[in-house]
């Protein structure tokens, strides 16, 4: 609960997997379970269940600070990400990054990049990173130890955008899916979730609580 | 000697950086003797993301018939040089250029899994890759993050490491800043005439060594396959 709304935290989970119910989805409805029990209000959105193009590139948004697409994403870039207090985005890997359906959300998020970078309209205090917390939860097949790695940069450059605290610890990982079978058979990435969800609402409560009042 | 090249231009920017970078290497390319040129945009043709089924380890194709992937795939593994242009947007390579490389587990199921060839045994070694990105950021490491991903698709294109060209630009960002770059179109000039040449002296290599060449490849491609397995498509959601 936010002290000074009386707004229940708001916790936005994006899941960039095509495989609904899948490994991936299924670590994102336990970090989202979490959250819930913590006192979150949560909503998931699946991206391959929505129409969207990737951005073309047009760099309109760098004069005007407006992307002029016009499908299922914009609702999500400029009110949905923007409003919600903890942002989850959840991806497998596929080829030694996240899946082009998550590439695709992300890179038209270009459109927050200009109004930040180019247009100078957002500006975020330290305050704000600290109370909107931003986590990545991701599956992969193999275990090599680099295999998140190179997803981590492409994660950041989002989070910065919005003005989302993006740190290591952020990270939800389950590695290995090739020898455990699928994710109920991984050892603990169920549970680690699951504790993250409920830990990113209790940490922000207690964030929230340092706030002054004003 | 006829020489084939399979260029991508990835970037939904027509006429970009990326894609002028492109351009000035396949002119090169296009000015050497017997060098057939196929350059498809990927606004023009269409690549879906992949849906990850796995069908692909069953039918040895992608069960997606609805866009253009399967013939590209066949075009891939014909051609003796293969270029993928992509800009970096958000620290890795654009989202259409990442599709058409995680379509690419059609081959990764093909060899490992169904355990047939890609590229057949006399063509091994006898084929070049050349990856060329554009990035607006200046920082020189803005490329780093997306070359594992260009590994996979080059891996799984049966062309190896070692045969990979890279050209990397980075603080070009608006429309004309890559023609405007004091070396960029001709380094890729440099490059493309260059590749042309190695790929004539690899080819005409094999026509004088025969069946020999067979044998020894097939040797050599155990050692690739340990690290190539490191680098297949991870799948797992």
């Amino acid at each position: 609960m936010n002290p000074k709304t009386r707004r229940p935290v708001q916790v936005l989970g994006i899941s960039g997997s095509p495989h609904q119910e899948g490994n991936t989805e299924q670590l994102l409805d336990r970090f989202l379970e979490g959250a819930a029990d913590a006192g979150g209000v949560t909503e998931k959105i699946i991206l391959s269940t929505l129409t969207y193009s990737s951005c073309q590139g047009c760099n309109a948004c760098h004069k005007t600070g407006v992307c002029i697409m016009k499908d299922d994403l914009i609702p999500i870039l400029t009110r949905k990400v923007p409003e919600a207090d903890i942002v989850a985005l959840a991806s497998p890997i596929y080829s030694m990054s996240i899946t082009s359906e998550l590439k695709a959300f992300i890179d038209r998020a270009h459109t927050i990049w200009a109004q930040k970078f180019k247009l100078n309209l957002v500006h975020y205090e330290k305050e704000h990173f600290a109370t909107h917390p931003g986590y990545f939860l991701a599956t992969a097949g193999m275990e090599r130890p680099d295999i998140f790695d190179y997803a981590y940069p492409i994660i950041t450059a989002f989070f910065n955008g919005f003005g989302c605290g993006y740190t290591p610890d952020h990270n939800i990982t389950a590695p290995g899916m090739d020898r455990w079978g699928n994710i109920k058979g991984h050892p603990t990435a169920l549970t680690f979730a699951y504790t993250a969800g409920k830990e990113a609402v209790r940490q922000l409560e207690k964030e929230r609580a340092k706030e002054p009042e004003k | 000697m006829s020489v084939n090249v399979l260029a991508f231009a990835t970037s939904q920017r027509r006429h970009g950086n990326s894609e002028t970078l492109l351009d000035a290497l396949l002119e090169a390319m296009a000015a050497e003797e017997g060098v057939t040129i196929e350059k498809y945009s990927l606004d023009e043709i269409v690549i879906e993301p992949c849906r990850g089924c796995n069908a692909c380890e069953e039918l040895n194709r992608c069960i997606n018939d609805d866009d253009d992937l399967n013939w590209v795939l066949e075009r891939i593994i014909e051609a003796d040089i293969v270029v993928m242009a992509s800009p970096v947007y958000c620290m890795g390579m654009c989202a259409q250029a990442k599709a058409l490389v995680d379509r690419m587990q059609v081959l990764r199921s093909r060899k490992y899994v169904l355990h047939l060839p890609i590229a057949p045994a006399e063509r091994q070694d006898k084929r070049l890759g050349a990856f060329l990105s554009t990035a607006g950021q200046d920082w020189d490491y803005v490329f780093d993050a997306l070359i594992p991903s260009v590994k996979c698709f080059f891996h799984l294109a049966d062309i190896k490491n070692r045969d990979i060209s890279y050209l990397m630009v980075n603080n070009v960002d608006n429309m004309g800043a890559l023609a405007a770059h004091p070396t960029a179109t001709a380094d890729a000039a440099v490059l493309g005439k260059q590749m042309i040449a190695d790929i004539k002296a690899r080819l005409a290599e094999g026509d004088r060594k025969g069946g020999e060449e067979g044998d020894k490849m097939e040797a050599g491609d155990k050692t690739e396959d340990a690290e190539g397995t490191e680098q297949q498509r991870e799948k797992t959601a």
